[in-house]
């Protein structure tokens, strides 16, 4: 890479399952302001602005992008629109990391909000996500095409559903210490186990709550964000890997062909490692913050990030591996679990990395951190994005 | 701006009205593979793939999770947008220049038989102050056009002349949708559907898609004898509140070509550039084009269109390939004027080849009354 | 000055006609007028695909040879649905996706004829690896609900 990028300053608000105190657009000026007062700049400092939102549909607006231009601090600026499902956050950041990285531009912006208040019920829109000839009419959402996931390693695994609950509990618990965070709770896996089942094997709390709020990151050329008041967190690495929207052509069990596995996230982090120079991310990587809206999907993307061996997330789990005081913290926000702002989910996760690695996650703060990963994941498990983020 | 991102690649698919003999991902993956083929690379070798596509037109939220990989995206680094396409090739661009990819294929399309296109646009009006109002990329268009008549008179001639040309155009070019000559009267006799828009002064809507390959400069020599380089690229968005713009001055477009004329050393564009291919999203939107790319003074548009210079023969030929006009592939449209402009520096535009073309504008164009704008200069 | 919270109601209908394509018809022609299941495969790879489609995104070349594959499968991933969502069927009702014999890719549809009182054992019965059927429906319209799995 040429052109170092820093993140010099975040912004979130707090997510909720309605925000019916603002329009959406106001929810985009709320975290473009707060980005901004982060970073100790000001709208006219912004060079470019970057805008994470998907999918419309689950606020009702056609094009939302026009819309917010000005909100986004970006009238009359260049200001493009990234939509990739749930990955939208992260593919964001890395259009963001792009736009400076290009040397066109010192200082962009990377903001985007979520709405999904606004309708009654997010699963009616995820369920239009299916292809129209061939799956629509099952009455798949987004809890089914994960349940396929759970059911493929539990078989392949012997993971059970118990284990799987250990995710949730420890999310819930975490978020306790977020300002921002949805839901937060003291779980035990007995509530787990016994709140409803939706989508065997996935049961209420297997799931994330459906959030609304926004989020927006400041990135801005090395050289510059040297000469900031305050040490800023680095993008050291970045990749992506989409793959086919057909789950039926992934169940053969052969790598890229498993949907019980995310070999595509494993792909793209044999890109973004060496970037960051990174040998052996279980030891090198001090904390992760994966977009994991389902328990079964922070398993498997354990697993494929190297951060264990396939098929020992869950023994780990159980060791107490992943919580805060454990050997690799993951999600000491609540990740997605917790709070599951789909526009930006992928992007608090990039904000939440650089307040972990600038030691600025205040309750939340993992000693010591200094490298961390950030990930996002949309569609069928098709479209995975990384980031390594450190000091 | 240095030669360091160049089109190695052009696929397009014919546009038509109708088609339904291909899924929509199927008349991706043609668009995809012809861009591909001409530049003489399998979809291995690409290393990052940018879309171009809406939700609402194309029918599903998250509608790039069945395009993608038909895009070319199997395995590979791919990212969408969803302003209109030509903002694929600009992000593309980022990404090569930052040094990370040396390659990228961007696809865009639409199928607008499958839906009520003009329906979807008045989604995009905000629900609380205009959506009841029934706004939508017709009425909005209308109301900027009232604006300019106030000012200026409403150039009637001049922006039928704007289909006549267009259309005739078209006839030369195999892959437009619309080819049959249209006469002033035709158009100026048309039924009112937005006063004072009539209906031929709509782009018609038609299916297609549209790729290009884009590479690095060190890539580029290895796959081509004749790249096409961007020169300059410039993108910005106005307000989105139309009552709060100046409607006519497309304040968008200025900035986002003098960006795009900065980068490429261009100062009189219309000494500088042989032609463009340009948003004819409706018939007076051309004449505004004109205006905003500092062709001719605002106001000026009805006389400069009088005087010929945008025609096929004249000094700047504006649409060589029909533009719009001959068939609109709706969020496409930015890209398939970047791939025209394209195929004119390679000397590839078949019967509507303008001569000599070193240098070309092409602009893309999306939101209610042109609300924001791409322009890219290329050349040889 | 008052503090209430105004909300606008709205509603998306926004009509569409998708168009299944010359490939995916004749897949929906032949279930409906022949109760047969049609795979197509790739030239290059040599994979049938199911669902049928016109090309081979890995390969990326087009792809139309019709191979007829089934009735019968292995069931390779499957749930059952117990929540109601607006516009869902009403449930429990279980989906799964077979891998028909001859196909090298599997294929979503309902699994009918079974019990939910006992979901677990159940989701033992449904279970990867369980052989299932495709039967045709006596009504059929070329839709893909022309046919659903029956476990065997």
């Amino acid at each position: 890479m040429l052109r170092e990028v820093a993140i010099v300053g975040t912004g979130q608000t707090k997510y909720t399952t309605t925000r019916n105190e603002e329009t959406y657009e106001e929810l985009i000026f709320q975290a473009s302001r707060l980005a901004l007062a982060d970073a100790g700049l000001s709208p006219k400092d912004v060079d470019a602005v970057v805008l994470s939102i998907a999918p419309e549909a689950l606020f009702g607006l056609d094009h939302p992008e026009n819309w917010v231009v000005g909100a986004g601090a970006a009238l009359n600026k260049p200001v493009m629109r990234i939509s990739t499902g749930g990955a939208t956050g992260g593919s964001a950041a890395q259009a963001g990391f792009f736009h400076v990285a290009s040397g066109l531009f010192d200082t962009v912006l990377v903001v985007g909000a979520e709405k999904q208040g606004d309708t009654p019920d997010t699963q009616l829109i995820l369920n239009k996500i299916m292809e129209p000839r061939y799956e629509i009419p099952f009455g798949l959402n987004a809890i089914s095409m994960t349940a396929f996931q759970a059911v493929r390693h539990m078989k392949k695994y012997g993971t059970t559903q118990e284990q799987l609950a250990l995710v949730a509990v420890r999310s819930r618990s975490n978020a306790l210490n977020c300002p921002y965070a949805h839901l937060r709770a003291k779980h035990t896996v007995e509530d787990v186990m016994k709140s409803k089942m939706l989508v065997w094997p996935l049961k209420l709390y297997d799931c994330p709550p459906r959030s609304s709020g926004s989020c927006a990151v400041v990135m801005m050329a090395g050289d510059k964000a040297k000469k900031m008041s305050r040490p800023p967190a680095w993008i050291k690495g970045l990749a992506a890997t989409s793959t086919t929207y057909y789950i039926g052509d992934k169940l053969s069990g052969a790598p890229f062909n498993e949907h019980g596995e995310w070999d595509e996230l494993a792909l793209a982090v044999k890109s973004a490692y060496p970037q960051a120079g990174i040998t052996d991310p279980s030891r090198e990587i001090d904390v992760a913050e994966i977009y994991a809206p389902f328990t079964i999907a922070e398993v498997c993307a354990k697993e494929a990030l190297g951060l264990c061996e396939r098929g020992r997330a869950c023994s780990l789990d159980e060791k107490g591996h992943w919580d805060m005081d454990g050997k690799l913290p993951v999600n000491p926000s609540g990740g997605a679990l917790s709070s599951n702002p789909i526009s930006v989910t992928g992007l608090a996760r990039v904000a939440e990395a650089a307040l972990q690695v600038t030691g600025r996650a205040e309750a939340r703060q993992v000693d010591g951190a200094k490298t961390a990963v950030a990930t996002a994941i949309g569609g069928t498990f098709q479209f995975h994005t990384v980031m390594v983020i450190s000091s | 701006m240095k030669d360091q991102i160049a089109i190695v690649g052009i696929g397009q698919t014919a546009y038509e009205v109708h088609k339904p003999h291909q899924v929509l991902d199927e008349i991706v993956f043609e668009a995809a593979s012809k861009a591909l083929a001409d530049a003489g690379l399998n979809r291995e070798a690409v290393e990052s793939i940018a879309i171009a596509a809406g939700d609402e037109i194309d029918g599903r939220p998250i509608s790039s999770m069945l395009e993608a990989c038909a895009a070319g995206a199997y395995l590979k680094d791919e990212i969408k947008v969803t302003e209109e396409g030509s903002y694929a090739a600009v992000l593309a661009g980022l990404r090569i220049l930052s040094g990370v990819f040396d390659t990228a294929l961007v696809v865009s399309w639409s199928k607008c038989s499958e839906t009520d296109v003009t329906r979807v646009t008045g989604y995009a009006a905000e629900p609380f102050f205009t959506r009841s109002c029934g706004l939508n990329y017709l009425s909005a268009e209308a109301m900027m056009l009232t604006q300019y008549r106030n000012l200026y008179g409403l150039p009637e001639k001049a922006a039928a002349q704007v289909v006549v040309k267009n259309r005739r155009n078209a006839a030369r070019n195999h892959l437009a949708c619309f080819r049959k000559p249209i006469y002033q009267e035709e158009v100026m006799e048309s039924k009112v559907i937005s006063w004072p828009l009539r209906a031929m002064d709509v782009a018609p809507l038609c299916d297609g898609a549209c790729a290009l390959v884009l590479a690095s400069a060190r890539k580029a020599k290895e796959l081509t004898d004749r790249p096409v380089w961007i020169k300059g690229m410039g993108w910005a968005a106005d307000t989105y509140y139309l009552g709060e713009r100046d409607l006519p001055a497309m304040s968008s477009l200025k900035n986002a070509a003098q960006k795009a004329y900065s980068l490429a050393g261009i100062t009189d564009p219309l000494a500088g550039i042989d032609l463009a291919e340009i948003s004819d999203v409706f018939s007076y939107r051309e004449l505004l084009t004109y205006e905003a790319l500092g062709l001719c003074r605002p106001g000026q548009a009805s006389d400069f269109m009088a005087e010929g210079i945008t025609e096929m023969g004249g000094r700047l030929p504006v649409n060589p390939s029909g533009g719009s006009m001959s068939g609109h592939p709706f969020l496409a449209a930015g890209l398939v004027r970047l791939a025209e402009a394209a195929l004119q520096i390679r000397g590839e535009a078949g019967a509507h080849q303008i001569d000599g073309a070193r240098l070309a504008l092409a602009q893309g164009s999306y939101g209610f009354c042109g609300q924001g704008n791409s322009v890219f200069i290329v050349g040889a | 000055m008052s503090d209430e919270l105004v909300f606008i109601p709205g509603k998306w209908e926004i009509p569409y006609h998708y168009a299944a394509g010359k490939v995916s018809s004749r897949f929906f022609v032949e279930l409906r007028d022949n109760k047969k299941l049609l795979g197509v495969k790739c030239p290059q790879c040599g994979r049938v695909m199911m669902p049928p489609r016109g090309f081979c995104e890995r390969c990326f070349v087009e792809a139309d040879e019709f191979v007829e594959v089934g009735p019968e499968g292995t069931i390779q991933a499957f749930t059952i649905t117990m929540e109601k969502w607006p516009g869902n069927p009403d449930p429990p009702f279980a989906v799964a996706y077979v891998k028909l014999d001859g196909a090298d890719t599997a294929m979503l549809n309902y699994v009918t004829g079974l019990d939910f009182s006992d979901l677990d054992q159940t989701a033992e019965k449904m279970g990867i690896g369980r052989r299932a059927k495709a039967v045709f429906k006596e009504k059929r319209e070329g839709q893909v609900t022309d046919f659903e799995y029956v476990l065997i």
